[in-house]
């Protein structure tokens, strides 16, 4: 009985510690699993699991047609590890510090820009303090130095081979890739250039810049847990986010039509040596910049190759006087909305007229000519004469019309918008000025987007430089952003416009160096007056720009040279030439067939010779006649005089023969 | 199954058949060595398979860096073909080799149209042009600004 008692006591004391055991089991697992299972199961994953930051490739741009303008060159970083180096040394201070000078000498050896002394500094440097958040200095091992970065691919791959060979402890290879500009100077000023730092690509302008977002890639991350050996274990859920590259940018640039443009331009700075000069060549149907250069200009792969003045993308950022090619506007707006007709006779003058307190001069003097000679002679008067006419309201709106004090819409940042003051602060002399390109200031890109509405029929088309971004299967075109209405009311008067444009560079015009064989070419000289320091100085932009075939242009192109010094400074003589040839260039590259028969082209040109050898003659005889008038006036004048003084009475009548204008307010 | 109930079984006692006992124990022990050897099969199965899967593992890991290997040379060919394609290098070549190299007179230029070839966009006319790009267009009202 005593010892059943026992036995019954004994296990009930057994089993009282049974459950008490399982009581604080069970509760240490509530904890563990329940309670704080967040926290550990944190602590354990980051025990055994490994988080590998994955970086996905910038986008490429390459041109129309898919050749490769910035790409990403192949590089890779050599990394060091101190404390590695120092353990596999065996912790022996000795050898350590000879196999770091060893490691810092072979690498000053093989690589360009790495100094010897600072690798060796940076190798010795085996611990590092760091401050937690409650400010406590901690020592860590430090397990990565730089030793040389951007070295290029095929170096680092036999670098690697010589560092196995050589057995140097703690040196790694990380792949890494540098923006590559594989044309050099051509399209700089559009691409734009990035810088880079920790990493990341820092676009600094251009289209590296406006399109940067949809470049950069997104970057993703493998997270594995690590087997004994380190490596990902194999029947794990390894969790990843993909990484994807940024968009490729494919603009609207046709390369073969760029170089031809940088050639011919680098040629026109040789032959008249301007400060700088650009050109750009558009699409007038649907806005596309097929070439676009400048110079001075950079190379985006020897940054020592930049200063303000070559990096300045001056078709986007300057906005200048533009002269007389602003002349076809307002004189397309008057004949569309009726204030004149191609035959309206205006007096020009002969090269001098007061208007609101101030003298206005042409350059050469004209007379009593009809509209479309306006254009052909580029007369300052007869413009402003006609601007007068149409009022400030109608001029607001001509220019306002073709895109003036308005942004492009092309995707280049920064842009300017130009200089176009509104209706209300014009002044007196402004309806005068601004018909003639003085007064308004517009960049290179508004002016030829200007020249497309002109050569499209007066359809307002935004400038497009990207043609599309891709990203493996998703491909996002662009759009072309037209007005669906023309802004010319009447149908007939983008081929007045044309006809008259077409006449300035045919005999009598101020361009006939543009003109190109077997193709009607419809242009506008302009040499504007450099405004330095707030006042017209006696340099100038001397520009041409036109579009070919004029009937259905294929493409209108702007060349102007800021400040000729070698030779005319005239718009016909300094960049006519460059566009003939750029031009001639370009209907070949577009297989366009001429218009006209050789013996047809010349036989045109001869009869516009003849007919203004005709109108000289007839102007001179008028000219003539006119100074016989004056001269008998005067005889007259003299000998009523003489009469008076000698008391006989002379009859006379007035003479038919004074200055008149057709349009004059 | 012990032995006092053996032996109310006459059959099963010392004086019955022998040999009917033979297969019951021949079945166990077949039973167990096929258990056995299941389970052996399935471990030895696992560790292989393991091990076959490790090396497929590393094998992938190989062949991924040997991937990664070739887009690099190729993006570095790539601009290596994009810089010997720049007309900046065709024309120093002209200049160095002194070809008498220059651009076609547009009539010598034909074009040779071939249906089910698509034709460069530059060279179609204007209309097939227009059209193509009018599916991608976006019309704005028609007021003028």
């Amino acid at each position: 009985m005593t010892l059943f008692r026992s036995m019954a006591i004994r296990m009930a004391l057994v089993y009282i510690l049974l459950v008490f055991g399982f009581g604080y089991v069970a509760s240490a697992l509530y904890g563990v699993q329940i309670t704080r299972h967040d926290e550990l199961f944190e602590k354990a994953q980051h025990t055994y699991t490994t988080r590998i930051e994955t970086h996905g490739s910038r986008g490429e741009i390459f041109d129309y047609d898919g050749s490769l303008l910035v790409g990403n060159m192949p590089t890779m970083d050599i990394v060091g590890d101190p404390a590695n180096i120092f353990i596999l040394n065996k912790k022996d201070e000795a050898k350590t510090e000879t196999e770091c000078r060893m490691i810092a000498d072979f690498f000053e050896r093989q690589c360009k820009n790495v100094n010897s002394d600072e690798i060796f500094r940076r190798l010795m440097r085996r611990t590092f303090t760091t401050t937690d958040k409650d400010g406590n200095k901690k020592e860590q091992d430090c397990h990565y130095a730089v030793i040389a970065t951007g070295v290029e691919y095929d170096t680092a791959k036999e670098l690697k081979e010589k560092v196995k060979e050589l057995s140097f402890h703690g040196i790694s290879f990380t792949s890494s890739y540098r923006r590559k500009y594989p044309k050099n100077t051509m399209l700089a000023n559009i691409l734009g250039l990035t810088n880079v730092s920790a990493d990341t690509f820092i676009p600094v302008q251009g289209i590296e810049r406006s399109l940067n977002e949809a470049m950069t890639a997104t970057s993703g991350s493998k997270v594995y847990e690590r087997a004994r050996n380190g490596r990902p274990a194999t029947f794990t859920n390894n969790k990843s986010e993909p990484t994807l590259d940024g968009y490729d940018i494919f603009l609207t640039i046709r390369e073969p039509l760029q170089a031809i443009v940088e050639e011919e331009l680098d040629l026109m700075c040789e032959r008249v040596k301007p400060h700088a000069a650009w050109a750009i060549l558009v699409d007038p149907s649907t806005g596309d910049v097929l070439a676009a250069a400048q110079r001075p200009t950079f190379n985006p792969n020897d940054r020592n190759t930049m200063t303000t003045e070559s990096a300045t993308n001056r078709l986007s950022e300057l906005a200048l006087e533009p002269g007389s090619i602003m002349k076809p506007f307002v004189i397309s707006y008057a004949l569309d909305k009726g204030f004149v007709t191609p035959g309206t006779m205006v007096d020009c003058e002969q090269g001098v007229w007061k208007y609101a307190g101030r003298l206005l001069h042409d350059t050469h003097n004209v007379g009593k000519v009809p509209v479309t000679e306006i254009i052909k002679q580029s007369s300052n008067i007869g413009t402003a004469k006609v601007s007068v006419m149409m009022g400030a309201k109608n001029l607001d709106s001509a220019l306002r019309s073709f895109g003036f004090g308005q942004k492009t819409g092309i995707q280049l940042k920064p842009e300017t918008s130009g200089i176009f003051r509104p209706l209300e602060k014009w002044d007196s002399l402004s309806v005068s000025r601004f018909c003639i390109g003085q007064g308004i200031a517009v960049s290179p890109l508004q002016l030829a987007r200007a020249y497309c509405m002109i050569a499209n029929g007066g359809y307002m088309v935004n400038l497009r430089i990207v043609d599309r971004i891709e990203r493996g299967d998703d491909i996002r075109i662009m759009p072309v952003v037209k007005e669906k209405k023309s802004i010319f009311v009447n149908p007939t008067t983008k081929k007045m416009i044309t006809d008259m444009m077409i006449g300035v560079t045919e005999a009598g015009g101020t361009c006939t160096e543009a003109a190109i064989e077997g193709f009607h070419v419809a242009g506008k000289t302009g040499t504007a007056q450099k405004v330095i320091n707030g006042a017209y100085s006696n340099r100038y932009y001397a520009s041409f720009v036109g579009f070919v075939p004029a009937e259905n242009p294929k493409f209108v192109l702007l060349v102007t040279c800021d400040d000729p010094t070698v030779g005319s400074r005239y718009g016909g003589s300094a960049s006519g030439p460059t566009f003939k040839a750029i031009a001639e260039r370009t209907l070949k590259y577009m297989h366009v067939q001429p218009q006209l028969t050789r013996e047809a082209w010349l036989a045109e040109r001869s009869a516009a010779q003849k007919a203004l050898h005709e109108r000289k003659v007839r102007e001179d005889a008028l000219v003539q006649a006119r100074r016989e008038e004056r001269d008998r006036q005067l005889k007259a004048e003299k000998a009523k005089e003489s009469a008076k003084s000698t008391g006989t009475a002379v009859a006379s009548r007035p003479s038919s023969s004074t200055k008149s204008t057709t349009i004059r307010r | 199954m012990n032995k006092f109930t053996k032996k109310t079984d006459p059959s099963k006692d010392g004086t019955g058949d022998r040999r009917a006992e033979t297969p019951w124990r021949a079945w166990l022990i077949v039973k167990m060595v096929l258990i056995m050897s299941i389970i052996f099969a399935a471990f030895f199965a696992r560790v292989h398979l393991n091990d076959k899967t490790e090396q497929l593992a590393r094998e992938k890991e190989r062949i991924t860096a040997q991937i990664e290997e070739k887009r690099t040379e190729i993006k570095k060919i790539n601009i290596q073909i994009a810089q010997l394609k720049s007309w900046e290098n065709i024309n120093a070549k002209i200049r160095q080799y002194n070809l008498a190299l220059r651009a076609a007179n547009p009539s010598q230029v034909h074009q040779i149209s071939r249906s089910g070839i698509d034709t460069p966009i530059m060279s179609r006319s204007d209309d097939t042009r227009i059209a193509d790009l009018s599916a991608n267009t976006v019309q704005n009202s028609g007021e003028i600004r």
